[in-house]
């Protein structure tokens, strides 16, 4: 059930980081037209039309969403009725106590309805997008989920264009930061110098790629 | 999308995205400031007061309290109808305003939100003790029972209620985490010490802020949004239903539902109203939530004020057409009989006060805002106490017309519910984001 695609265990990443939505919008689009395959985008904040440049479809999990509401639409007249008219009808003021009491079920219905999309449709949101207490997190950046907005390229994927270029074209699109091959850190299992460490020692091969900048731009 | 240029900006004082991290994490990440030790000081104080109240009544019984055969409903079902009515203004303003496109209710969604969680557990404690052996709470739910094969009765309004306000906190509270999440996650990647590290990276689920995730996120927002709509309005409305499928008169109106909805987003929004204007204050917040917000709130109040009151005189008048004698005493009971003081207290908080908000000046001063809003909440307390009490202490029998007065005992819980309420408030103003930061991201550049 989980979303196997937004897996980053054991993966390297090219990297951009912009710090304005826009950029990273337009830097997506321009991608996409070169035939780069991009693997996902980390915002802090949703990005409208992000999801859409990116190719993603809209979710399924309305489907989902509904079948639940009906399980608890059903759920919530199966109760009433194998209660209070099956099981144990209870005759107030010699009413009759069979399916035309219909009427009175229907507040808990209609609440049951409710509470089961609700319910069901976040543990649908939670399992799909691989979300559990205690799991790490995999980041890329720590700022990306301040200010900082990355957009990542897996380097296991075949690429329309050579690395180099990729680069230079983040660049180019206004990237404040650009990185061959980051991998994925957590914060909230690593300690602080560890961390340190970590998002220290990557710095170099990216200044030596971005040097490549001036000449592809011709 | 085009905005006109009168339009202010939602957010002033020209923020960038770190900004509103920093502003909105500072509470969390620093000391409590002394207002706060103050003020939740206060609230513990009066949460003692709650617990040594409660323990009384379990340990003597609900004899400690005034309600008797005539009024079996006194001060605890007005507090329950009033905390529950206090508990609507977040679900609708984060529902509600979210299916209709309006920008402003993202700086104030989630202390909004987070009042109708702790109203609703003040509002709760009301029937769970008024029904005198509190530890056998669970009566009311579907279970099947020790003493044969009697089940819950499925026509009864009250039982309706269970199962409204249980799904009604239950789905409040998943879209409030839900909300929470991104931002539990901003201030887990802040974090610095090992403990809120540890806990805030628990909260956070992972969170890493995916396009991917957003995108569903937003699908489940929007549908969470789409079902709390409905469900914040059957709420009161079957609240209402408690009253008017009895054969009281008083409460025996088909006006009931849509007028106790109206006044519940009357309620919810002074109470709104009365905690931002002070949280915006102690916390330095008055660049996200602007006089721009202050003034949209009032306009609500002032539209759902004026629903209540022409509830008010629709309700008079049509007890007054309807040729039915005991209506019509129970109508003019109210207004001039013993508990009339209480009838214009309510008439003058609900309908005449708020109606200042015609006036800009009014609507754009915060300190005139707040006393208004107080006096909404104090309107609104009478508004239920008048529908209940005057209903019941004088009914059809003139050999059983009592009077009501609380005694010690009723009034120490409702001020101990206040206790609950803000103790668990300022809880949540250390420890959580008051302020929706991923949701303010999207709308620095925005104006209203």
């Amino acid at each position: 059930m989980v979303d196997k695609s937004i897996l980053l265990d054991n993966k390297k990443f090219t990297v951009g980081i912009f710090d304005d939505s826009d950029k990273l919008l337009h830097a997506v689009n321009t991608l996409k037209e070169k035939g780069v395959k991009i693997f996902d985008c980390y915002t802090p904040f949703p990005v409208h039309h992000l999801d859409h440049a990116l190719g993603y479809h809209r979710t399924n999990l309305t489907i989902g969403a509904f079948l639940c509401g009906l399980l608890g639409c059903l759920s919530g007249f199966t109760l009433a009725y194998y209660m209070n008219v099956v099981d144990w009808p209870m005759i107030i003021g010699g009413k009759p106590q069979d399916i035309t009491v219909f009427t009175s079920f229907i507040p808990v219905m209609f609440e049951l309805t409710i509470l089961f999309t609700a319910f069901g449709m976040v543990i649908m949101f939670f399992a799909r997008s691989r979300m559990i207490h205690g799991i790490k997190e995999d980041l890329l950046s720590r700022r990306q989920t301040d200010d900082h907005m990355v957009l990542a390229i897996d380097n296991d994927q075949e690429q329309a264009m050579s690395k180099d270029d990729i680069l230079s074209l983040l660049k180019k699109e206004g990237a404040i930061e650009v990185n061959n091959s980051k991998e994925a850190f957590n914060t909230s299992l690593t300690s602080e110098e560890e961390l340190a460490k970590l998002l220290k020692s990557p710095k170099a091969p990216t200044k030596a790629k971005t040097s490549t900048k001036k000449t592809k731009k011709k | 999308m085009y905005t006109a240029d009168i339009r202010q900006p939602l957010v002033t004082g020209g923020k960038t995205y770190s900004d509103v991290t920093k502003d909105v994490c500072r509470p969390i990440e620093n000391k409590p400031t002394s207002s706060w030790w103050l003020g939740f000081s206060i609230a513990v104080i009066l949460l003692l007061v709650l617990a040594g109240t409660l323990a009384w009544t379990v340990w003597e019984g609900i004899g400690t309290w005034n309600v008797n055969k005539s009024v079996m409903w006194g001060w605890d079902i007005t507090n329950f109808v009033f905390w529950v009515g206090i508990g609507h203004a977040g679900t609708l303003i984060s529902a509600i305003l979210l299916l209709f496109r309006q920008k402003w209710r993202m700086a104030i969604n989630r202390s909004a939100e987070a009042m109708t969680i702790f109203a609703v557990f003040c509002a709760a404690i009301f029937p769970l003790f008024h029904m005198g052996r509190v530890w056998l709470g669970y009566w009311p739910l579907p279970l099947p029972n020790a003493f044969g094969s009697l089940w819950v009765n499925f026509n009864s309004p009250l039982l309706w209620d269970v199962f409204a306000i249980s799904t009604y906190l239950s789905v409040s509270l998943v879209f409030w985490y839900l909300g929470l999440i991104p931002d539990i996650a901003t201030v887990r990647d802040r974090a610095t010490l090992k403990a809120r590290k540890f806990w805030y990276g628990f909260f956070a689920m992972g969170w890493n802020g995916s396009a991917k995730s957003w995108g569903r996120y937003e699908v489940v927002a929007l549908i969470l949004a789409g079902i709390s709509t409905p469900l914040v309005l059957s709420v009161h409305t079957i609240v209402s239903m408690d009253f008017a499928t009895s054969v009281i008169p008083g409460w025996h109106t088909t006006i009931f539902p849509p007028y106790f909805v109206a006044g519940a987003i009357f309620s919810g929004f002074g109470m709104v109203l009365t905690l931002l204007l002070i949280a915006r204050h102690v916390m330095n917040y008055q660049d996200y939530i602007t006089t721009e917000h202050l003034e949209a709130m009032t306009k609500v109040i002032l539209l759902t004020g004026s629903i209540v009151g022409l509830a008010y005189i629709t309700e008079f008048v049509i007890a007054a057409y309807s040729g039915y004698e005991y209506e019509q005493y129970a109508f003019a009971n109210r207004m001039f009989g013993p508990y009339a003081w209480a009838y214009w207290t309510m008439m003058f908080c609900n309908l005449m006060a708020p109606q200042v908000f015609w006036s800009k000046w009014a609507r754009t001063t915060p300190w005139f805002i707040f006393i208004i809003s107080i006096i909404v909440n104090i309107g609104m307390w009478f508004e239920r106490f008048v529908i209940i009490v005057t209903s019941l202490h004088r009914d059809f029998l003139p050999s059983s017309w009592v009077m009501y007065h609380a005694t010690w005992v009723e009034v120490g819980i409702f001020l101990g519910t206040f206790g609950l309420f803000f103790t668990c408030f300022f809880m949540f103003a250390k420890f959580l984001p008051v302020i929706n930061m991923a949701e303010v991201k999207t709308i620095i550049k925005d104006k209203e």
